[in-house]
């Protein structure tokens, strides 16, 4: 159901391309790319952008990571600078590379969302217990976190069960003439 | 026949430019600008300024349409703001709302 979207050769794209379906680009892109089709760079490409898709060609000339969730092929007359994740990588002779090459560890490009979603989570709910107990305002620091733990529930359960920490310690007014030497800690 | 199209399920955040024909399908939003025709097809949303020769729309454009041809909204159509062209046609069943300067 979703077309192919082709990047012509004289068009030039600046900004973040997402989406579902297969992406041709014979232009020039700059920006960042997600998609969950196939990303074909061809032989006039130029992308200058990090490209996470299913699958990767490239015959033209990209500068950025490029991470795919089944492979990475780079064809003759490919000029990659950046790395390449993907449980499958193929360069063929002629290509050129310059960068980190990983390959094997599948699904570079998912787990990463999700893991960076629930590390967002972790510093938005630490933030959120410590000024709770010092401003009694305890409302606000379980709304934001119950939203984010439902994308991430084993992250969400663990923060879940985090008690606010020990309130404050509380000085007591010192009057006028009381023995201050034995109150003061 | 370097045309440029934008799929259904694509989603452009930023600017387009293009020296030949442009049609969207999907989901434009920033800016774009094509020295040729412009296609926004049934479907198509775009939420930013269109720049360009002749266009076509069929879909949803939020944004000022800028012509140095003729602009052409169709039946299903539906334009929010301004359109700059020689020549306009509005089919019955397109809606649209905004100024039409046509350089009188």
């Amino acid at each position: 159901m979703a077309e192919t979207t082709v990047i012509g050769r004289t068009a030039f794209v600046r900004g973040r391309v997402n989406g579902s379906g297969d992406l041709e680009i014979a232009g020039r892109l700059e920006g960042d790319v997600t998609c969950t089709g196939e990303v074909t760079v061809e032989a006039g490409g130029l992308v200058a952008a990090n490209v996470n898709a299913r699958r990767i060609t490239v015959r033209g000339a990209v500068k950025g990571d490029l991470t795919a969730d089944d492979a990475v092929v780079l064809e003759g007359g490919a000029r990659v600078v950046g790395d390449l994740r993907a449980p499958r990588i193929a360069i063929a002779p002629g290509g050129l590379v310059r960068g980190h090459v990983q390959t094997g560890a599948a699904g570079a490009a998912r787990p990463r969302a999700a893991s960076s979603s629930a590390r967002a989570a972790t510093p938005a709910r630490a933030a959120a217990a410590a000024p709770a107990p010092a401003k009694s305002a305890p409302k606000a620091a379980p709304s934001r976190p119950a939203v984010v733990a439902k994308k991430a529930p084993p992250r969400g359960a663990t923060l879940a069960g985090t008690r606010p920490g020990p309130p404050p310690p509380v000085v007591p007014a010192l009057k006028k003439g009381t023995k201050a030497v034995h109150k003061k800690r | 026949m370097a045309s440029t199209v934008i799929g259904a399920g694509i989603t452009i955040e930023g600017e387009v430019t293009s020296d030949d024909d442009v049609v969207v399908q999907g989901t434009l939003r920033g800016k774009l600008v094509a020295k040729d025709a412009v296609t926004v097809e049934s479907g198509g949303v775009v939420e930013a300024d269109i720049a360009g020769g002749p266009v076509s729309v069929g879909g949803t454009v939020t944004g000022n349409i800028h012509s140095s041809d003729r602009v052409d909204l169709q039946n299903g159509a539906k334009v929010i703001g301004n359109v700059k062209a020689t020549r306009i046609t509005i089919a019955d069943g397109a809606q649209f709302k905004g100024n039409v300067d046509m350089d009188v």
